[in-house]
């Protein structure tokens, strides 16, 4: 019961930094039906600025500021350098650009930084673990869901009460008549980016935390999470996507702990295979197609 | 279906035998100033040409964006290594491989075969997954699955170390026991090249291309895509496999990073440079990106300094190109250097603009038995909208009925539930009898149904001819049409001189000319038509009367036509109905229905300031 108590919150800690990035996932192709592979190069380019402050003694307080900052920068820079430009594409064209993008600045680090990981110091309190009714907790799993769930409330509201927020909706809902309606394409699509980024900024901050690593790949890992957590969600769907990342987070720790210890390696392949299963066994569960058919 | 033994077989063949001779001479030529890295890099080149080729086959032809084809090019590189590796050498690095396995020895011919077999078994049952998840071109659920395939065959590679070897050792040959000389490499290029042109031409490529153009109106021209898409994805999966297996013999080791996401990156890049849609483009993109990348990676390697440009030139150059090469032709030209042209298209033009004229179609000898298409009570609802409601109607074979109500009437929803692109809710749709009720939509065109969309849907990238002809390759098989002329309809439709262009460049009225004939030549019983005078001017408005008349008698369907212009409905039609927010409220000759008071109310009276 115990170790139950403890998965699941290790599940509901994971499970936020998934529900975070597949949030934005969804926000993003909700306006531009985009599936951004792109998104992961937030993380990455974040990694570098943490890397950066904390290789000079900063302290977390300052870095968590500085990636969510560097993750909006980005998410704004590559929407203005290479999304805008194939707007209304292809799905196809779409999906290769963000694959390029994802390479591009894989490229860019491993030539102007190194091809080789950097650490980042995690922050002390990492390890600790508090006792509440005679289960241990890891703090930066309560953290972790304390801020993101403050960060999704806030985020309701943005979506809820701001124009802007009811605009992002509307254009989620229906991006031509949400443009007919006086709803400016420009202005939502690169809001959309920059809230993404600040979502995946939080989320980079405890996934960095966690992983303490900067590299040209830092980030490929919590897309494909974020990806799929916003798959399964139902794309486009917003509370999908958190419940996507929450159900993915809590999947990977429980067959983490069940699987034999020699076996533990292959929760990723094991996860890849329930993905694949999902797909085939309720697609239009788990993509939902916006785009009518207009016949 | 015409059979066109010198387009489409001659022609073909001699393509794929010049490109392959350009490719073999162009290596050699390269390799004969310089050593042995020269030739290794050829060879490199030619198993990579092998692999993308095999992957245009699917994406090419299908649209589908597969992540996974390395990942079964994985399943290929260890099934070889497995299978081929000497014991004596195995044992070194997987000593207690399950199965027996440690023990096999076959030899490489053979392993290749294995390898081929398991890897095509494979990829029919993700490709019955493919199907169920509803691949078509551009959607999202095929990518995933693969990609997660390429991620699965990583993670396994990775752990089950008894059988893989592994990250840290992985599995090698021994030395000498890896590829001799280059001849299985020119048999299975050639042949790659021969089988991925021809394809393009065979039933199931045109038919898979005709989906990825347009797949909802590929589906209402009869064609199903998933047979055709499964046909692409084994031939392509065969020659992935088949390269796959050249490659880890050529470098005489086999680990979990070789087929992963970098090499993802330079076949995709490959494959998308050049242009995805064509072989040629293929081998195009191979040629372009292997130059770029041996070219920055030696511009970027310590041998070479130019003076300023250090900044730029130093190691992850490579990958910058390749990256760089994708994001830039998915901006600027994402259909790549040559689009889907092919090395003999200009042979090919010169061949079919020299055919002569097919006659214009007569009139079929009166079939003896009409036809007709009942419509009972049917109801269609979205949520909680009832947008059709209890809805009946009949057409026979040989009158031209209209159906007209104002906007949001329900006409089109009701055209969509006739032909299964939407559900029905309640009520049925039989032709002669056979209920054709909640069929999939290419079942209910094979029937006989054919329609016209109010957007018209074309396939943009494919020749005029093409529009015809696969529905003729359709009739043939599921409608006992052999025989008809399906191109005499391009000449009906005032559309014979510019058979030989594609279809994104047309006008509205031309492009709206083309559904029509592309509709009939299904050889249907009814053909629905959905607005086919919107954004016409009066001429052609009036020129699309002629045009329905003429291509209705030509192949004897009767014809149910929705359209606001009521001049054009009055002028065209036997009968009409009326709709109003779902229902049906009168019927009748167009005299009878301008005359209804309801109707002159519902539709006239909103209607009377727009019909001029």
């Amino acid at each position: 019961m115990t170790q139950f108590v403890q998965n699941l919150v290790d599940g509901l800690g994971q499970g936020s930094i998934y529900a975070l990035l597949a949030l934005g996932l969804t926000l993003i192709f909700g306006v531009m039906h985009l599936v951004n592979f792109a998104h992961g190069e937030l993380i990455t380019v974040s990694s570098y600025a943490a890397y950066a402050l904390a290789s000079r003694g900063t302290g977390w307080g300052v870095i968590a500021i500085a990636v969510i900052v560097a993750s909006v920068l980005t998410a704004v820079a590559i929407e203005f350098l290479a999304f805008r430009w194939v707007r209304g594409a292809s799905e196809f064209t779409m999906l290769l650009t963000s694959f390029g993008v994802h390479f591009v600045v894989a490229a860019l680090f491993v030539m102007y930084v190194s091809p080789r990981p950097r650490n980042i110091p995690k922050p002390e309190w990492i390890f600790d673990t508090v006792r509440i009714g005679g289960v241990a907790f890891e703090v930066v799993d309560l953290v972790t869901i304390a801020v993101t769930l403050v960060t999704l409330v806030a985020t309701g509201r943005v979506l809820r009460r701001t124009m802007f927020g009811i605009a992002l909706r509307a254009a989620a809902e229906d991006f031509d008549a949400a443009r007919i309606m006086g709803v400016r394409s420009n202005l939502v699509i690169r809001g959309a980016f920059a809230l993404s980024g600040v979502l995946a900024g939080v989320a980079g901050v405890f996934w960095l935390m966690r992983t303490g690593t900067a590299s040209p790949t830092a980030g490929l890992t919590p897309l494909l999470f974020g990806v799929i957590a916003a798959i399964v969600g139902g794309l486009g769907s917003l509370g999908g996507a958190i419940l996507g990342g929450m159900a993915l987070g809590l999947v990977q720790v429980f067959f983490r702990s069940w699987l034999p210890p020699d076996l533990a390696g292959l929760t990723e392949g094991l996860l890849f295979v329930l993905i694949a299963l999902l797909f085939i066994v309720r697609p239009q569960g788990f993509v939902t197609v916006r785009r009518a058919e207009r016949a | 279906m015409r059979r066109e033994p010198l387009e489409r077989l001659l022609v073909p063949t001699g393509e794929a035998a010049a490109l392959f001779a350009i490719l073999v001479v162009g290596g050699l030529l390269y390799t004969m100033s310089g050593g042995s890295a020269r030739d290794t890099l050829v060879s490199q080149m030619f198993i990579n040409a092998i692999v993308v080729v095999g992957m245009q086959v699917y994406i090419g032809n299908t649209g589908i964006l597969s992540f996974g084809h390395i990942g079964f090019a994985a399943i290929a590189g260890y099934a070889v290594a497995i299978a081929a590796i000497d014991p004596l050498f195995k044992r070194l690095f997987i000593p207690e491989a399950p199965f027996g396995l440690a023990t096999v020895h076959l030899d490489p011919l053979t392993a290749t075969v294995v390898a081929v077999l398991l890897v095509a078994l494979v990829a029919f049952l993700i490709g019955l997954g493919l199907v169920r998840s509803g691949a078509r071109a551009g959607a999202v659920a095929p990518t995933m699955i693969t990609l997660a395939l390429l991620f699965l065959v990583y993670e396994a590679a990775r752990n089950f170390t008894d059988l893989t070897g592994g990250d840290r050792s992985g599995l090698s040959f021994g030395p000498g026991n890896s590829l001799e000389g280059r001849g299985w490499i020119y048999v299975a290029l050639g042949l790659s090249i021969l089988a991925a042109r021809l394809f393009r031409e065979t039933r199931a490529g045109r038919l898979a291309q005709a989906a990825r153009e347009d797949d909802l109106a590929a589906r209402a021209s009869g064609i199903d895509p998933a047979p055709p898409q499964m046909i692409a994805l084994l031939l392509s999966v065969v020659l992935v496999a088949i390269g796959a297996s050249l490659r880890v013999q050529l470098l005489g080791s086999m680990t979990p990073n070789f087929f992963f996401f970098s090499y993802t990156l330079l076949t995709l890049a490959m494959l998308v440079v050049g242009g995805r849609k064509s072989v040629t483009g293929a081998l195009l993109g191979v040629v372009v990106i292997t130059a770029g990348s041996e070219a920055t990676r030696y511009l970027a390697s310590d041998a070479v300094s130019v003076p300023g440009f250090d900044w730029l030139l130093k190691e992850g150059l490579s990958d910058l190109f390749l990256g760089g090469a994708m994001l830039g032709f998915m901006i600027l030209r994402p259909d790549g250097l040559l689009g889907d042209r092919e090395l003999g298209d200009g042979l090919l033009l010169r061949l079919r603009s020299a055919q002569p004229t097919p006659e214009p179609p007569e009139a079929p000898v009166a079939s003896g038995a009409a036809s007709t298409l009942t419509v009972r009570g049917l109801s269609v609802q979205f949520g909680g909208f009832l947008a059709v409601h209890d809805v009946s109607l009949q057409v026979r074979t040989g009158e031209v009925v209209g159906l007209i109500g104002p906007n949001g009437a329900g006409k089109t929803t009701l055209l969509n539930a006739i032909t299964g692109v939407v559900p029905v809710t309640d009520g049925t749709v039989a032709l002669n009898g056979e209920d054709l009720t909640r069929r999939a939509t290419h079942r209910i065109a094979r029937a006989g149904v054919a329609r016209t969309f109010q957007n018209f849907r074309l396939f943009p990238s494919l020749p005029l001819r093409e529009h015809v002809d696969v529905p003729a390759i359709v009739a043939e098989r599921h409608r006992h049409a052999r025989g008809r002329d399906a191109r005499a309809l391009l000449v009906a439709g005032d559309l014979w001189d510019a058979r030989e262009r594609r279809a994104r460049e047309l006008d509205t009225g031309t492009a709206r000319r083309l559904e029509l004939s592309r509709a009939a030549a299904l050889s249907p019983d009814f053909l629905l038509l959905d607005e086919p005078t919107t954004g016409m001017n009066e001429a052609e408005s009036a020129a699309m009367i002629e045009h329905v008349r003429r291509i209705a008698r030509a192949v004897g369907a009767g014809v149910l036509v929705i359209d606001h212009d009521l001049h054009f409905i009055t002028n065209v039609c036997d009968r009409i109905f009326v709709l109003d927010q779902g229902r049906l409220i009168a019927d009748g000759t167009p005299e009878e229905v301008r005359a209804d008071p309801q109707v002159r109310e519902a539709y006239l009276g909103s209607a009377a300031d727009r019909s001029r």
